[in-house]
């Protein structure tokens, strides 16, 4: 029974991927990249859509979007998970409407006559039989997978249009996409990076230690010094973890403190995120947008009886709001907050939103 | 068969840190879960539900477990069950655990035999069910340590040294005085510092003294540590050695037996036990009610990241819950009355209905629950089903499955109402009080069989309710149950607190009354009534009686006695120490033994020494050290302070002693001159003959150096 074997073994791969996804990041962040997850995520849905049982797009984006709603629910903070769900359900749409022949996704900005006229637009749309669709599909998803290699390369080819010679630049924490931005200037230029530790994880002394080796000068500041410094750098480029859908952020602690010591200074902050951290999400779905691991890194266990009679609690993420950001820089280029929603809707069909 | 090899192959590629090939060799992980406690702490709730099983945070406590095994990269669990082991099993196959995808394999086993973690650990020897090395953990440790890099470290051990090294405790930092330290399993622990080595272990509950023999410190090694900081987490990674030094030993019964043993005959078998200590990670065992309120209240807190009460690890329907400010969490359908406030560390489960103006902090409160108005629960374990009346107020106590409170009752710390119980109206429970629908008699008639099928149980349970009648005034005008006072049983290891089912409570006098002073040696012959073993001592003293007794009787050899001795000892895990002390008193006791008590001294004389004459050699065995020939002196002096019309005795007894060359003039020199603290003790070195048979040996001493 090569059939029965096969769905046991994708099975297997989906429980493996989701129980990943809950252990994961039990301190310090994610132990991997968003990227990772990203291609991760892409990978197994591809896998998926080659090995599931499905005869038409409906019933592929039935199962994607049933699995996805687990996979996103084992860890609602790892949004890149659910981002790309909703891109490959996107890619299956597109591939149906190519294979009817339609150019229907073409003009997807739907104007509010058509929006009132359409009514329900029922799965009856999907129900067609197309045996070239999973090869389609497939392909469409590989060209996704390449394109989700190259992010971090991209991001970082952009530096030398942002980062001028003799300049002082300070990020906090760390993230690999500054990290490659970074290291991708001082090829050609020399500046001066101030890195935020970032407390309590601290991940900041990983990124001066990596910045440093790569010969930039770099100094290492607690996240109380930085309003203190802030009148002395020139731009601030950061990570994130989301880029939400108004532009505002959710990114490591500390990130507000930053952008707000930053505006006061009116210093420009960089924002670089690859696309694959967009996501449709708003700000006051709060159920799901904080985080809150053990408060050990706060107070340690060790510690004894003070434990017993204080609350202690240790949240990773702070929401930017989008006001506070210049730029955003990804892998297609720079865009400004507020044609983030422009993005959006040309990356996410508006029915994909609630998965 | 295709896909577990396929599996099997992946997960050794995923990686877990620092897969290398050599790992991928090693065999899959697995471990050994005991879902039994084997003692009766949670008596009466588990006389309804097994231990493993109680909900801590809503989850069973058995789900942990098996989560913390998983997580850690286990691939084959053995689950061993006795009491309530349909329940067990029933929960296991129902669970995420049982279906195939499960990374790791479950398999059930049950037996109504086991009566111990010694037993079971015999059956998994007998069974061959473990390949390499495992993992022992009971059903009731709440822990998200990775024990990975534990597993290494123990199989690089391993590699170096063969077989030497047979198991590695895991300990968690946590400084005294920590909620979550049960004080049941305070432990001080003597190591090597650089080979992590286990050197000495022992549970410091109601000592203040310690004491630690000195030939661990002789061990080669120049950096000890001995630290009061840890935290048994109960987990231990063991190789297969261990269940066959169980079954060599029939009478290990537990880990405690197992790890003293070990390091008593740690020259003789050459076995060695290593820990690892670590610092972040969480890891604890639910050994009381007073472990249950404070890992519950951890788990609320978030401490066992990523094991929190909204991820919902266990995979069941319906269990989602929500996470918001001051830890509170939120199944779906809960619904909240106006004006009521969840404070801070609430967990509510799902479909659970709560009146207005209720005031909720640091609660548990499980599925399908209805609280009315007014309620105030602090502290409070609230299990499902449970239908709480209006003006109630709870504090920190456990209220179990189906159980009605009605109105206007006031429970007062560390109450416990079991299983199905009805109390109220208008009652207040005072502090510690346990109410349950088994009367507490029982108890006692069921005492020969306490591993009743559960139908059984049942139905004698209901047999009881017929005959005895609620009483009004312990449980309300219509309550139903009976209050449970722990019928005092003898078997159980700890006497004193096992039937206690909050266990000891933590404060602060008595933390600074216990002193922990390190003692080198044994400079106080007389502590030896403190070794826990004190059961085991008794019964080694009237074995060795006997085997002397049968010895004269039947003329046997002396070597054959030592061999007797010997195998005593390890019978009865008794130090050497303790050989000597004991056989110097038997033989003391000897003439009394055989005459009675009314023997004058002279009598007594005539009949020890030539006694002490024949037994020379099962004595000279036993003392060879400096050391020994002190405890033989101090023991000696115990039994004479007990006699004391027979000091007299005392010096014919030490010449003759001397003359046999058992014991050395230098050490009855020491004996004479060390410090003594009690009177009689002075006295007795005042005596007459003794003066004279000293300042005999002095001269002795003086003429052969003159020579």
């Amino acid at each position: 029974m090569p059939g029965a074997d096969k769905g046991t073994d994708l099975s297997e791969r989906i429980e493996a991927f989701l129980a990943e996804l809950k252990r994961g990041g039990s301190g310090a962040g994610p132990l991997r990249g968003a990227g990772e997850t990203a291609r991760e995520t892409t990978a197994l849905l591809r896998r998926i859509t080659a090995q599931a049982r499905w005869s038409s797009a409906g019933d592929l984006m039935e199962i994607i979007r049933k699995e996805g709603r687990r996979m996103t629910a084992a860890q609602p903070s790892e949004t890149t998970v659910g981002n790309m769900v909703r891109r490959v359900l996107k890619i299956i749409r597109e591939e149906y409407a190519r294979s009817t022949g339609s150019s229907e996704e073409t003009d997807q900005q739907d104007s509010l006559h058509k929006l009132l006229t359409s009514g329900g637009l029922s799965d009856d749309n999907f129900r067609q039989h197309f045996p070239s669709l999973k090869a389609n599909v497939i392909e469409a998803i590989n060209e996704l997978l390449t394109e989700l290699e190259g992010t971090t390369d991209n991001i970082a080819m952009q530096a030398l249009e942002h980062i001028h010679s003799n300049e002082v630049i300070m990020t906090i924490g760390r993230s690999r996409t500054v990290e490659a931005f970074l290291k991708d200037a001082a090829r050609k230029r020399k500046f001066h990076v101030i890195v935020a530790e970032c407390a309590p994880f601290c991940q900041g002394h990983e990124m001066a230690t990596s910045l440093s080796e790569a010969d930039i000068e770099t100094t290492v500041i607690a996240d109380a010094a930085i309003f203190a410094v802030m009148s002395r750098v020139n731009k601030v480029i950061i990570g994130t973890q989301t880029v939400l859908a108004n532009g505002g952020l959710r990114a490591v602690n500390g990130t507000h403190t930053l952008a707000l010591a930053a505006k006061h200074h009116s210093t420009p902050l960089i924002v670089c995120a690859p696309m694959f951290k967009l996501s449709p999400q708003f700000p006051n779905e709060e159920d799901t947008f904080h985080k809150f691991v053990s408060p050990h890194e706060v107070l340690p266990f060790s510690e004894g009886e003070i434990l017993s009679k204080v609350n202690v609690h240790c949240p990773v993420f702070d929401y930017v709001p989008p006001e506070l950001i210049t730029l955003f820089i990804s892998n297609i280029g720079g865009n400004a907050p507020s044609y983030i929603y422009r993005l959006v809707s040309e990356l996410y069909h508006p029915e994909d939103h609630e998965l | 068969m295709a896909g577990r090899v396929a599996k099997q192959s992946r997960s050794g590629n995923a990686g877990r840190k620092g897969a290398t090939d050599q790992e991928e060799e090693e065999q899959p992980l697995q471990a050994v879960l005991i879902a039994d406690s084997f003692n009766r702490r949670f008596f009466p709730i588990t006389k309804d539900q097994p231990r493993a099983l109680l909900p801590l945070a809503n989850v069973s406590m058995i789900d942990y477990t098996l989560e913390f095994l998983t997580a850690t990269g286990v691939q084959e669990t053995f689950v061993f069950c006795c009491w309530m082991s349909n329940k067990i099993k029933d929960h296991l196959l129902k669970s995420k655990w049982c279906r195939p995808t499960s990374p790791n394999t479950v398999h059930i086993i049950t037996s109504d035999l086991y009566r111990s973690l010694g037993d079971v650990l015999r059956d998994v020897d007998a069974k061959a069910l473990i390949r390499s090395d495992f993992i022992l953990v009971y059903g009731d440790v709440v822990s998200n340590i990775d024990v990975t890099q534990a597993v290494q470290e123990h199989r690089q051990r391993r590699k170096l040294e063969k077989n030497v090294s047979v198991m590695t405790m895991i300990f968690k930092e946590s400084s005294p005085g920590h909620k979550s330290r049960c004080g049941e399993d305070d432990i001080i622990v003597a190591m090597d510092s650089k080979s992590k080595r286990v050197l000495h272990y022992q549970k410091t509950q109601g000592l203040k003294k310690l004491q630690f023999p000195m030939n661990i410190f002789h061990s080669g090694s120049d950096e000890y540590e001995i630290q009061h900081d840890l935290l048994d987490c109960h987990i231990s990674i063991c190789s297969l050695q261990v269940a066959e030094l169980f079954t060599d030993n029939f009478d290990y019964q537990t880990r405690n037996d197992f790890v003293r043993g070990l390091l008593v005959n740690e020259e003789i078998l050459g076995n060695q036990i290593h820990m690892h200590v670590t610092k972040d990670g969480y890891g604890a065992r639910v050994s009381n009610m007073l472990m249950y309120d404070a890992v519950s209240s951890d788990m609320v807190r978030r401490w066992v990241y990523p094991l929190t009460p909204e991820a919902n690890f266990a995979d069941q329907e319906g269990q989602r819950c929500t996470h918001s400010r001051h830890n509170v969490y939120r199944g779906p359908g809960v619904s909240l009355g106006h004006g009521s406030q969840m404070e801070e560390n609430v967990l509510i489960g799902r479909d659970t209905s709560i009146g207005a103006n209720c005031f909720i902090s640091n609660s548990v409160i499980g599925a399908n629950c209805s609280i009315g108005d007014n309620v105030v629960l602090d502290r409070a374990y609230i299990w499902s089903d449970v239908t709480i009346a209006s003006n109630v107020e709870v504090h920190q106590s456990v209220i179990c499955d189906n159980v009605v409170v009605k109105e206007g009752v006031t429970l007062k710390k560390q109450c416990v109402l079991a299983f199905n119980v009805v109390v109220g109206p208008n009652l207040t429970l005072s502090e510690g009080t346990v109410v349950s629908m088994h009367h507490p008699d029982e108890e006692e008639e069921e005492d020969e069989d306490e591993f009743l099928s559960d139908d059984a149980e049942t139905g004698h349970s209901k047999g009881v309710m017929k005959q005895k009648a609620f009483n009004p005034s312990e449980v309300g005008a219509e309550g139903k149950g009976y209050i449970w006072r722990n019928p005092s049983l003898d078997d159980t290891e700890d006497d004193e607190l096992a039937q206690c089912l909050w266990g000891l409570v933590l404060n602060a006098d008595l933390e600074s009354d216990s002193e922990s002073e390190a003692s080198e040696g044994s400079q106080d012959p007389g502590s030896r009534g403190m070794s826990p073993e004190l059961d085991d001592v008794k019964v080694f003293q009237t074995e060795v009686q006997g085997t002397l007794q049968r010895g004269l009787e039947e003329n046997i050899g002396c070597d054959n006695l030592v061999l007797e001795i010997n195998s005593l000892k390890y019978a009865y895990n008794i130090t050497l120490k303790e050989v000597m002390q004991i056989l110097m008193r038997v033989v003391l006791e000897y003439p009394f033994y055989q005459q009675g008590e009314q023997l004058n001294t002279a009598q007594y004389c005539t009949l020890l020494i030539p006694l002490l004459k024949k037994w020379a050699p099962v004595f000279k065995n036993y003392v060879k050290r400096a050391q020994d020939h002190l405890d033989c002196l101090g023991s000696m002096e115990e039994f004479f302070l007990e006699h004391e019309g027979h000091w007299g005795a005392l010096v014919k007894v030490l010449m003759n002693t001397y003359q046999l060359e058992i014991l050395e003039e230098d050490a009855i020199m020491r004996w004479f001159s060390q410090g003594v603290t009690s009177d009689k003790g002075k006295q007795l070195r005042k005596n007459q003959g003794l003066l004279k048979f000293i300042k005999w040996l002095e001269e002795a001493e003086e003429s052969s150096e003159e020579d």
